[in-house]
């Protein structure tokens, strides 16, 4: 028999919040939700309460000195979690200022019981617990005595099988604060601030018994409240809990020719990357290769990371998107996380059960990261393109890139290691005219063209034409007419090259 | 209080004047409304905080009714119900009855400028619930 205590878990109605937390609230738990003034620490304790209260498990919500009681009623109930029908029946506020006002933490103490006694909450806050702490400084002992009066409120919450958040400013966790001891759960939030944006963050520093989520994640606060962005790893998990629908093995373009330049096809589950400078035909074609998958029925997602969405979006992407066909994951002000992007795309893919997926741009895409992500902007888009492949999605990057006639480059960002496929797209000058050339550089695991065809844009997308055969040095940007007999065969096909994974 | 519950306190004082009612009978009503409001409020808000909700309520009703000054000059920390009683106890019946309106919805408009109808009307549903279907104006009529 198993004698062991089987410890509930509450999920918290905090979107990501139960993934961080390892798995939800232990019950009866005492815990602290930290942080300094407006990171969000009376919305998490509102909205957790919303959310967990009801007749049969009621809440009470303890108010100090700190913020007038009125105000923050004012305030939370701007939020959708904010019920006030169930305020005097499942949720109640008690305002222990008159006590508090003492400095006599054994009055305060023996308020907070009386009103635990009469109510029988499961669910205790108390908000805002620096302003009991200042409140008993006037004591000749002040730390023995809030360590005392903690350890008290922590057994007699436990006791009376209430679980209990203290809320509270501390601003340094480094503070030797007798509350972090006892405590059984340390949620501390913070605000990252860098240049013009702010970047709200949440870590559980401790959450005794089970395996928390390490570091910050990133979170928002909306109409809703507070959705949490738990990392990549997370969405990948759920993805693959979630498949999504399979396609063939191998996605057509939606640009004729070019499904045999890549040897049939995308192969299904590829990263793509589609590299040109500005006006190539990037964003056309990752148009044309979501609009042949919603003929197929093959639902898409993209996102979009431009400066001007509305003028810039293709009339193809806004009808497919105005018919359900492809959903959109915008770009906002510069303050997202690679995680909230993450999240985000995954959310739509799960929702559509797309794919194909579409990153436009990667350049749009760094400068919508907050400034603070930046630096990490590689391995954060490794970690992108990782969750997407393991959800079984197709994915298209499009990335900017300078023509340089010197080299050969097709990323600004060293990506092109971490994507299946390439596909470069150049400038070239033939005939005092500026002429487009288009070549597959890589498809993993697979035979593909090596040819460097020319190619046109017109209303009704990309043609590709022919091969200059005729020219040589194209990748210099100025090409030569080459001499008499030195023409290669057209339509060379390359050997596939040491398969790296299987297609 | 929403603007319904407003009309039927309005026409809960009217008919309490066509049938007669006292100033003693208004004042003791309008003192259970204030006890009531008190009880409601200042569990949630403080003591101070619900006083000072009573207190500015009373400072604005006294712009139209300017014997009422008088009520609101005493300690700010706190309503003296039984004063204010008292000082309505002396008006007219048609006067009491008028800055009791008046004094009882201003305190109402000004709790739901600040929290908003839905919260003012769940905090103190249970207050007005007392008041208008307590024992009418008229029925204490000796």
């Amino acid at each position: 028999m198993n004698t062991k205590v089987e410890i509930n878990r509450l999920a918290t109605g905090v979107p990501g919040l139960d993934e961080i937390l390892g798995g939800g609230l232990p019950e009866f738990s005492f815990n602290l939700i930290a942080g300094q003034p407006g990171c969000g620490k009376t919305t998490l304790a509102h909205q957790m309460m919303f959310a967990l209260a009801t007749p049969e498990r009621p809440a009470v919500y303890f108010t100090v000195l700190g913020e007038p009681p009125l105000k923050m009623l004012r305030y939370q109930q701007q939020f959708e979690f904010f019920d006030a029908e169930v305020i005097n029946r499942s949720v109640r506020f008690i305002n222990l200022s008159d006590d508090a006002a003492t400095g006599d933490l054994d009055r305060v103490l023996k308020r907070i019981l009386d009103e635990v006694a009469q109510h029988d909450p499961a669910l205790v806050f108390v908000d805002s617990f620096r302003s009991v702490v200042l409140a008993s400084e006037s004591d000749r002992r002040p730390h023995n005595r809030l360590q005392q009066f903690l350890q008290q409120l922590g057994m007699l919450m436990t006791s009376w099988q209430a679980t209990t958040f203290l809320i509270g400013e501390y601003f340094s966790e480094t503070d030797a604060n007798p509350v972090f001891t006892v405590s059984d759960g340390l949620i501390w939030l913070r605000q990252s601030v860098q240049r013009n944006s702010m970047v709200r963050k949440m870590e559980i520093l401790k959450m005794r018994g089970q395996p928390t989520l390490p570091g910050l994640h990133t979170f928002r606060i909306g109409a809703a409240g507070i959705e949490i962005f738990p990392p990549a790893s997370v969405s990948i998990a759920a993805a693959v809990d979630a498949p999504v629908p399979q396609p063939p093995s191998r996605l057509a373009m939606g640009v004729p020719g070019l499904d045999d330049m890549l040897g049939g096809g995308l192969p299904r589950g590829y990263s793509l990357l589609v590299a040109g400078p500005s006006g190539s035909g990037k964003s056309i074609l990752a148009a044309a290769f979501l609009a042949e998958g919603a003929r197929k029925g093959e639902k898409g997602v993209i996102a979009a990371f431009e400066q001007h969405p509305s003028q810039s979006r293709s009339r193809l992407i806004a009808d497919l998107i105005a018919s359900g066909q492809v959903g959109l994951v915008d770009s906002r002000p510069a303050d997202l996380s690679i995680d909230e992007i993450t999240f985000m795309l995954m959310r739509e893919i799960r929702r559509l059960g797309a794919s194909r997926v579409v990153i436009d741009s990667l350049s749009g895409f760094e400068l919508a990261l907050a400034p603070t992500f930046r630096e990490d902007f590689r391995e954060s888009l490794s970690n992108l393109v990782t969750a997407l492949a393991a959800s079984g999605v197709t994915v298209l990057m499009t990335s900017e890139l300078e023509d340089r006639y010197t080299d050969l480059r097709f990323s600004p960002y060293g990506t092109a290691f971490m994507t299946d496929a390439i596909i470069v797209q150049r400038y070239i000058e033939v005939d005092s005219r500026l002429l487009r050339v288009m070549a597959v550089v890589k498809v993993r695991a697979s035979a593909h063209a090596n040819e460097l065809r020319e190619f046109s844009i017109d209303a009704k997308g990309i043609h590709i034409g022919e091969m200059l055969v005729g020219q040589e040095g194209l990748l210099g940007g100025r090409p030569t007419t080459k001499q008499a007999g030195d023409v290669y065969p057209p339509g060379a096909i390359s050997e596939p090259r040491a398969p790296v994974r299987s297609p | 209080m929403n603007n319904q519950s407003i009309d039927s306190m309005n026409a809960f004082f009217a008919a309490g004047m066509r049938s007669g009612a006292s100033s003693d009978q208004i004042a003791e009503l309008t003192a259970a409304a204030c006890r009531g409001i008190d009880a409601a409020l200042t569990p949630i808000v403080g003591r101070l905080g619900a006083a000072a909700l009573l207190n500015r309520s009373l400072h604005l009703t006294a712009r139209t009714h300017g014997w009422l000054a008088a009520q609101g000059e005493g300690n700010q920390m706190a309503l003296d119900v039984a004063a204010l009683q008292s000082a309505l106890a002396q008006q007219t019946s048609a006067e009491a009855a008028a800055s009791s309106v008046l004094f009882l919805t201003t305190f109402n408009d000004m709790l739901i400028k600040l929290i908003g109808a839905s919260l003012a009307e769940r905090l103190l549903r249970s207050v007005w619930a007392t008041f208008l279907s307590g024992p009418s104006v008229q029925d204490t009529t000796p």
